[in-house]
């Protein structure tokens, strides 16, 4: 772990839970997620589509839907409870402090609102810039995004950008009161291939630059490898495994975790769908198995699984690895 | 890092010529031949609306007793009525009532709906099911059993106070009984025209406070009021726009109609609709004194139509493809 163990996380998540109201009454959607980020230290959370990675992160500044709410946890950002700060405290950390850049930039940026000005907007409101100094800094993050010729594109009109300029838009927006925390919620997933890997490259060289933490979502654990220094595997809701990234890929203990890397696609068949390996469908919300969430589609599955729920557990023969898996647990202890 | 030079070949050639979403609009408006013949009869009874008194050769109450029932002629255009009063001048002077009742009362009107509809829409809860009773109620009431009722129970008041005023200060203001109306016109219309407005940006507002901009802006901590006014009204506008635009000829329409059953704009004031009213009485003998402010009414209210249809397609361009 980058981060020294004496030090206080960043951003702490325990227990972390969120339910919806259905029809049926509520219904878990994320299960007591823990999850730590350190100062400095960039993370990535994996899963498949659905698996409330959104819903955490959206969580965290308490802009969850309609019928959607906390239902238990805590977590502590700089040591203060966001789930518990008041509505003033809370709006300096939204922007301020926690910067977010959202999946599709076609439809988070405002179509009639020039980009300098959706640049210039939180830099008024947080940093009380006078309107001159907003634009200088605007054009200077435009700059330090890669947009070329910033000082033309601050006057444009958001459809007036590739998808790619628009996300690095989205990521100037982010950063523009230096935030603490930059979470990026599948930033790239709505770009082509070639733009993804430039967007990835360009918030590696940021986190450096701008000696600021990182969560990174997405469901696509091969783009991410060489950018995160951790990675948390969430299913259904849960953080099933939780590792340093080079531990993750030389020992990936929780079976979900190994279906996923065996899906990654290599090189020469790019075509093959991303979780081909793994069969069946997570879990809907409300219909939630007894045992562990990933039983129904585990081929390892005993009649343990069915019965208890694993929790998050450190392998043995590992430093900073937890897995939530009884066989996987078992294994790595014999193993050891 | 050497990223800037890569996405300086890779992406700026995909990017779409720089042109405003408001001149993109303008553009395809243009493309519309009945948008653009309606907005130029629009333009043209707006001008004659402004300067029509520095037009015509006659002022609209001169009456010549010797010239009256005229037909249409080279000196009388539209010819002149029982009291010898010129039409033309008359349904010129008709354009200025219609335009200031129809702006005042939908700039009320719209003032009133999107302060409403926005907060309801927004806001929910609460105050948005005490706003769209409201609102509901507005609607089910007939507009002119609503228009009626108000014109019988303040007119006579006002006036006789405007009367008794007069009588106690000789001030000649309050002599000007035309306000009245206008006043009465103004409110009771306007009390009637604000809530499709209101339905229609709440409705507007309810779609856009789940986009995904909306939560951005809220992520970065701007103030409610700061995505109401910045982010969520704007982008609501072009519907409204649209409907503004229909809702000024329904508003002339809806002067002439009041005016044509006398709970309008009374004589010796010229409104289309008092105009239709008295041409209809002799339109056997006399057609052209219905037939002139008839066709300028029906002129106005297509003009008004085919511009907000043509609006319509020009701001929803994913609409009309
Ligand atoms: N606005 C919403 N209304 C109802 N259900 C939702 C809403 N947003 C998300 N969900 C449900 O919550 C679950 C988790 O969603 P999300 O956090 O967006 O997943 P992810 O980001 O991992 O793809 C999904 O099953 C989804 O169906
Ligand atoms: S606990 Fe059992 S069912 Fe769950 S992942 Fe491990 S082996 Fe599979
Ligand atoms: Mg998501």
């Amino acid at each position: 772990m980058t981060a020294p163990a004496d030090n206080k996380p960043l951003l702490d998540v325990r227990g972390l839970t969120i339910e919806i109201d259905t029809r049926r009454g509520p219904a878990v959607i994320v299960d007591g997620i823990n999850l730590t980020v350190g100062k400095g230290e960039t993370v990535g959370v994996v899963g498949e589509s659905g698996c409330g990675k959104s819903l955490t992160m959206l969580s965290l500044v308490r802009l969850l839907p309609n019928k959607i709410r906390v239902k238990s946890g805590t977590a502590e950002f700089a040591g203060r409870d966001l789930l518990k700060m008041s509505k003033s405290e809370l709006r300096q950390v939204r922007g301020g402090k926690i910067g977010f850049v959202f999946q599709d930039p076609m439809t988070s940026l405002n179509p009639v609102m020039r980009i300098g000005d959706q640049l210039c907007e939180p830099l008024i409101y947080h940093r009380n810039m006078s309107k001159a100094d907003a634009r200088e800094r605007a054009i200077e993050l435009l700059r330090l995004v890669g947009i070329p010729g910033p000082e033309q594109r601050i006057e444009a009109y958001p459809h007036e950008l590739s998808g790619g300029m628009r996300q690095r838009v989205m990521i100037a927006i982010g950063l523009a009161c230096d935030p603490e925390l930059l979470i990026a919620d599948e930033p790239t997933t709505a770009l082509d291939v070639t733009i993804q890997a430039q967007i990835v490259d360009l918030v590696k060289d940021l986190r450096k630059k701008l000696n600021m933490s990182v969560v990174w979502i997405t469901h696509d654990l091969a783009l991410i490898a060489g950018l995160v220094d951790r990675v948390a595997v969430l299913y259904a809701g849960t953080v099933v495994e939780d590792a340093p990234v080079n531990e993750l890929f030389a020992r990936p203990t929780h079976p979900y975790t190994r279906g996923l890397l065996a899906s990654i696609p290599k090189l020469s068949d790019e075509r093959a769908s991303r979780l081909s390996s793994i069969g069946g469908t997570p879990p809907e919300p409300g219909r939630r198995p007894k045992g562990c969430p990933f039983a129904p589609r585990c081929a390892l599955a005993e009649s343990v699984c069915h019965e208890r729920v694993p929790v998050l557990e450190p392998v043995a023969g590992s430093t900073g690895h937890r897995v939530a898996c009884f066989v996987a647990q078992r294994q790595m202890m014999e193993a050891a | 890092m050497t990223i800037t030079p890569v996405i300086l070949s890779s992406t700026v050639a995909d990017d779409e010529p720089p042109v405003s979403l408001w001149r993109d609009a303008w553009h395809r408006l243009l493309r519309n031949k009945l948008a653009v013949a309606g907005l130029a009869v629009v333009i043209l009874l707006a001008f004659v609306a402004v300067f029509g008194p520095w037009l015509t050769p006659y002022d609209f109450l001169t009456q010549d007793l010797n010239a009256r029932n005229q037909a249409p002629s080279l000196a009388h255009l539209f010819g002149t009525d029982d009291l010898g009063r010129d039409v033309f001048s008359r349904v010129v002077y008709g354009t200025r009532t219609a335009f200031v009742v129809a702006i005042v009362v939908t700039a009320i009107a719209v003032v009133i709906g999107v302060a409403l509809g926005a907060m309801a829409g927004f806001f929910g809860g609460m105050f948005d099911r005490i706003v769209m009773w409201f609102t509901d109620m507005t609607m089910s009431v007939p507009n002119l059993l609503l228009v009626v009722v108000i014109n019988a129970s303040l007119k006579t008041p006002i006036t006789a106070w405007m009367e008794a005023r007069y009588q106690a200060t000789l001030n000649p203001f309050y002599r000007e009984t035309i306000w009245v109306d206008f006043l009465l016109v103004f409110g009771s219309m306007a009390l009637i025209s604000w809530p499709p407005y209101a339905r229609l940006v709440r409705a507007q507002v309810l779609s856009i406070r789940g986009r995904p901009y909306v939560t951005a802006a809220r992520a970065l901590g701007l103030t409610n009021r700061l995505i109401l006014m910045r982010y969520i009204v704007p982008n609501a506008i072009g519907p409204l726009i649209v409907s503004v635009s229909a809702g000024l000829g329904t508003a002339m329409v809806l002067e002439s109609a009041f005016s044509f059953l006398g709970v309008g704009v009374n004589p010796p004031t010229p409104s289309w609709g008092n105009m239709i009213s008295d041409g209809l009485r002799v339109w056997q003998h006399y057609p052209h004194l219905l037939a002139a402010p008839a066709a300028v009414l029906g002129l106005a209210t297509v003009a008004f139509s085919f511009l907000g249809d043509g609006l319509n397609d020009a701001l929803n361009p994913r609409g009309s493809k």
